[in-house]
């Protein structure tokens, strides 16, 4: 057995430990937790058995099955970059109209500098 | 016919300035437009050098004219100039004008920039720079966003990048601007046709030093307007 069989096996598990966790802790929701559970379950199988991938590669018409779990990844790393920006613009919206708030209610006047 | 701006107009136009890290450029700046009699709105833009003192001690020579809004972290032009255009509603404003603070425009477009809205000819101005003053970099730069303006934006200016602009506040009300930096201007342009403004184009000065021509839309900035106009169509 080769080294990348047990160690990925082991990661995902406590991946999807981790996940469960976090459900638990309500800071993830359910339908997240079950789509990166179904990931890492493809992870453990195909690290496993390396020659499932090549069963799904035909699935989509890929020929090596290597090439499959690339593509997936890269797929899944987008996605995540995704989610990770459209967050991002969110905060920024939230952080200037506070910034935003914060300043047009504290107009600087000349007594302010008086008092300091 | 020459129209002029009467000194109740001008103190009825509030001039937004965003400033970031203008220090050393900004008191004349703030300076020219008091002795011009307009009232001002400074947003320190979360400046990281002295900028606020700059402002506070411009303030004290002309207590009435100058008021300031501070942004406690930067967030850009965008954002400051969306808090001048909020801040303006606290005030008896008539007409809005905003312009930059480091010294590229000139007091003396004032009076020009407002008077087609004093005159009721039109309702949004914006300040358009000669394209012989401009460098041929920023030239080109303009070129492309103008271009990229009228496909995104369905609107044909010949300066979208202006930072010199003018408002009328009931034209203001049915603006809403949402831009975080440089894509203002086109932004300002789009909401301004969206909402059947009457604009006009004014031909303005513009004065160019080593330090204004770091600042504005570079390549970066463009790239950055063109991801949030593709944005803006979803």
């Amino acid at each position: 057995m080769l080294l990348y069989s047990i160690l990925f096996p082991i990661i995902s598990i406590l991946a999807i430990l981790w996940f469960f966790y976090r459900y638990l802790k309500e800071k993830q929701s359910l339908a997240t937790v079950i789509l990166w559970t179904i990931l890492w379950l493809f992870v453990i199988v195909f690290s496993i058995f390396p020659s499932y991938s090549e069963r799904f590669a035909k699935l989509f018409g890929i020929t090596r099955g290597l090439d499959f779990i690339i593509i997936v990844v890269f797929v899944v790393l987008f996605y995540i970059m995704f989610r990770l920006y459209n967050r991002l613009d969110i905060l920024q919206d939230e952080v200037n109209k506070m910034v935003k708030e914060v300043a047009l209610s504290n107009e600087i006047t000349l007594d302010d500098e008086e008092e300091e | 016919m020459s129209f002029e701006v009467s000194k109740e107009d001008k103190k009825s136009t509030y001039v937004i300035l965003p400033a970031y890290n203008e220090a050393t450029r900004i008191q004349p700046v703030l300076e020219s437009i008091a002795e011009k009699g307009y009232n001002m709105i400074v947003v320190n833009d979360g400046s990281s050098d002295n900028t606020l003192d700059v402002i506070k001690q411009t303030k004290q020579k002309y207590p009435d004219q100058i008021h300031i809004f501070s942004l406690i972290i930067n967030r850009g032009v965008g954002v400051a100039t969306q808090t001048g255009f909020d801040a303006v509603f606290q005030f008896d404003a008539k007409y809005v004008v905003s312009m930059d603070s480091d010294g590229q425009h000139s007091a003396d477009d004032l009076d020009n920039v407002i008077k087609p809205l004093v005159s009721g000819e039109a309702q949004a101005v914006i300040g358009v720079r000669p394209l012989k003053d401009m460098p041929m970099s920023r030239n080109f730069a303009n070129a492309v966003m103008n271009l990229l303006t009228r496909i995104f934006y369905r609107v044909n200016v010949s300066d979208s990048q202006t930072g010199f602009r003018a408002i009328t506040i009931d034209a203001l009300r049915k603006i809403d601007i949402n831009a975080r930096g440089y894509l203002i201007s086109s932004e300002f342009i789009r909401e301004v046709n969206d909402n059947n403004i009457p604009f006009a184009e004014v031909p303005i000065k513009t004065i160019y030093t080593p330090e204004t021509q770091a600042k504005g839309t570079n390549v970066k900035e463009a790239f950055k307007i063109l991801i949030q106009m593709i944005k803006h169509q979803f």
